[in-house]
């Protein structure tokens, strides 16, 4: 009898790990083993006839110059790249602040208000998704185009019309907003929706009004499913390099992935590409793990 | 619905690096980790192939004009027999940049040959190499320029043409019989030659300055200004616009720097723009003023909204021809070629004076066929006499100046200063 429950035991043991390899798998082939063959190239520099880098796998023939350089000039007032981390820092903040404005109201009427509507709204927000990303853009070209409709449609109001897309950073950023706002809006969905009623219930009892009670109890609870929406957002802002190349395609609104775009494209400095994408990575999984540190904290009060 | 490829409505025309619109379609990719992946994969199973490194020299001659190049020919790598007979069924690979061919062209030539004619296409050359360079891929025809030919040459991914089967190579300008960078046309023939130069709105454009680039530091046009996104291009009209130097393979560094600081003002003065669809940009009003290829102009004839006539086109170029910046594009066989015959055929197809008018008339770039002078194609109506100054002529071929293959540090050079540009600061 205990021999066979130690047998049982001991299958237990081995199926769970089992279990994990798939996504281990998909870890490894597509993070980690990519991950190195950039740090391979931001750490090597040295090209082949045809301007293919020569990736350095062995760490010992690893050159920091490069990524050296590029961080200097990252993050020195002075440094070529300064102007595009500030940028994209810049644009991808306040494309944050318009989807919080904007998908907070639009989350928690569906989680909590919609009744009925609930289907059709959520139906509504994942709708731009059945249309290529590109091809919103491209849209909006057309509307904000200078005889385009939006100009028209403010004529109507007497309002003289706006060259929208003459490298506007106003544009970039309401472009950034419009693109991502439903990956906002859908974790944050979930979030708001698993609220339990009945704490809302008991803080009315309580005599709270609503206000109190949103910025006690549901803000608080949704606070984690707030965080989650900004990470997921933010992550693929900071690396767009084609929805301002679309609106505006001016320098002067050029983001990190853009310089990216450059080095990677064409030419004999595929390291320089690479050192920036490091750095863009770098950053991101800095915030990355705070959220980590945040959803970790969470679960451990939860359980307590 | 039927696909008419001859239908003035589908022309266009896509010649060089389309970083606008088509890029970013590739690139629906997220960046980040992603976007770097690809190139470095693709590089992961040669590392130390036939190497240079980032300062090294190329390990064969750079051609100039004033030292033409004599392209080698290995006896492993001949040319094909004489007297072949073409190859039938299947299909018939390209490898060109996209839209630079006519459909009709391509229609034709398969029907007579019973073959499809498939394009597969790239953005620049870098790509160009590493399409060409996949093992057991195999293509037909490639269109290099005197920029990636050596190295091509070298590396052995191109087969001498035999010229008993292209004896068209008569039509072309003699000069392009034997180029400086392929003499004796051993490996190449000549596809198109386009200059660079301003196209603007000459309903808006009231008066055209002597130095017709001083357009794209007009205030009056905030906002409608654009260069070529081109880094050759660009930096190199600076140089000649601010008589900075008139070696545009320039290497040195501080001339590039005023270069582009120079270009650097246009962001704050003008709010310039960079992309390379002038061709659309200036007929749909888009734009104002347009750093372009020649090409451009020609082809945006097609372009305008109803009711507008070519006359509010304009083409500026200089007219010394040494101050001219002259481009072309080559058509080359590959070594992988399945094939090889009927790319002679088709070689010899596009230099004859019917179709490569035809192929003209369509892509709007000119090929270098002594019969299509400026005279004759306004004539036969296919360029408005207002922009008969877009044909280039022999003698802007013989005294322009060229952008030639320069070393990865003098490349390297110029992308920094560009990416100073790009950055916006």
């Amino acid at each position: 009898m205990p021999d066979r429950a130690s047998d049982h035991d001991r299958a237990t043991r081995r199926l769970w790990p089992a279990l994990a390899l798939p996504g281990t798998f998909w870890l490894i082939a597509l993070f980690v083993v990519p991950f190195y063959a950039v740090m391979a190239v931001a750490f090597s520099g040295r090209i082949n006839l045809f301007n293919e880098p020569i990736p350095a796998w062995n760490p010992l023939n690893w050159q920091s110059s490069t990524v050296t350089n590029v961080i200097k000039d990252s993050f020195t007032p002075s440094g070529v790249y300064h102007e595009v981390w500030v940028r994209t820092a810049i644009y991808s903040f306040w494309a944050l602040v318009i989807c919080v404005a904007i998908g907070y109201p639009v989350a928690y009427y569906a989680a909590r208000l919609a009744g009925k509507r609930r289907g059709l709204i959520l139906a509504l927000i994942l709708a731009p998704w059945w249309i290529n990303y590109i091809t919103r853009m491209l849209a909006w070209v057309n509307l904000l185009q200078d005889d385009g409709y939006v100009n028209k449609a403010l004529g109507w109001f007497g309002i003289p019309p706006h060259s929208w897309l003459s490298g506007s950073s106003f544009t970039v950023v309401w472009a950034l907003a419009y693109g991502y706002l439903p990956y906002f809006i859908i974790p944050l969905f979930a979030s708001l929706d698993r609220i339990d009623q009945r704490l809302l219930e008991a803080s009315r009892d309580l005599g709270v009004g609503s206000v109190r009670t949103f910025l006690h109890v549901t803000l608080p609870l949704s606070r984690l499913g707030l965080i989650t929406s900004l990470v997921i957002t933010a992550l693929p802002m900071a690396g767009d390099y084609y929805t301002n190349t679309i609106v505006s395609g001016s320098p002067n609104t050029n983001m990190v992935g853009n310089q990216i775009e450059l080095f990677l494209l064409e030419g004999p400095q595929k390291n320089i590409g690479a050192g920036l994408v490091l750095v863009l990575s770098l950053v991101l999984m800095f915030f990355m793990f705070y959220y980590l540190l945040l959803t970790q904290r969470a679960s451990r009060e939860a359980t307590r | 619905m039927t696909f008419d490829p001859n239908d003035p409505a589908l022309r266009r025309r896509r010649p060089r690096p389309q970083l606008a619109r088509r890029d970013v379609l590739r690139g629906g990719v997220w960046l980040g980790v992603g976007l770097g992946v690809a190139p470095l994969l693709a590089a992961c199973g040669d590392s130390g192939s036939s190497g240079q490194t980032a300062n090294g020299t190329a390990p064969y001659p750079l051609a100039r004009p004033d030292k033409p190049v004599t392209l080698a020919i290995k006896d492993s790598n001949p040319p094909i027999a004489d007297g072949l007979d073409p190859e039938e069924g299947g299909t018939f690979n390209i490898l060109n940049y996209a839209q630079y061919m006519a459909p009709g062209v391509m229609k034709d030539f398969g029907k007579k040959h019973n073959v499809s004619v498939e394009v597969t296409p790239y953005n620049n050359y870098d790509e160009m190499l590493a399409k060409i360079r996949q093992p057991g891929e195999s293509f037909d025809l490639v269109f290099p320029g005197p920029s990636v030919l050596g190295k091509m040459v070298y590396a052995e991914l191109l087969q001498p043409l035999n010229h008993s089967y292209v004896p068209h190579l008569k039509n072309v300008w003699p000069e392009y019989q034997d180029p400086w960078y392929d003499k004796g046309a051993q490996y190449t023939v000549p596809y198109t030659i386009y200059g660079t130069g301003i196209m603007y709105r000459a309903d808006r454009v009231t008066s055209v300055p002597e130095v017709g680039y001083d357009l794209l530091w007009d205030k009056a046009y905030t906002g409608k200004v654009y260069l070529l996104d081109d880094r050759q291009e660009a930096i190199g009209m600076s140089l000649l616009r601010n008589k900075i130097t008139r070696d545009v393979n320039t290497s040195n560094a501080d001339d590039l720097k005023r270069a582009v600081d120079s270009l650097i003002e246009l962001i704050g003065l003008v709010k310039v723009k960079t992309d390379v669809n002038a061709y659309s940009e200036v007929p749909e009003g888009t734009a104002t003023v347009h750093q372009c290829w020649s090409g451009d102009p020609i082809a945006g004839q097609y372009y305008l909204p109803k009711g507008e006539t070519p006359e509010v086109l304009g083409y500026w170029r200089p007219t010394d021809p040494t101050e001219y910046v002259i481009g072309s594009d080559n058509i080359a066989i590959p070594k992988s070629a399945k094939k090889p015959v009927l790319a002679h055929m088709l070689i010899n197809d596009l230099l004859d004076e019917k179709i490569g008018l035809q192929n003209f008339g369509w892509n709007g770039y000119q090929p270098p066929i002594t019969k299509l002078s400026a005279t004759y194609l306004v004539d036969q109506g296919y360029i408005p006499k207002n922009l008969s100054n877009a044909v280039v002529v022999p003698s802007d071929f013989k005294g322009g100046l060229t952008f030639y293959e320069v070393s990865p540090s003098t490349e390297a050079l110029w992308q920094n200063d560009w990416a100073r540009f790009k950055a916006g600061a």
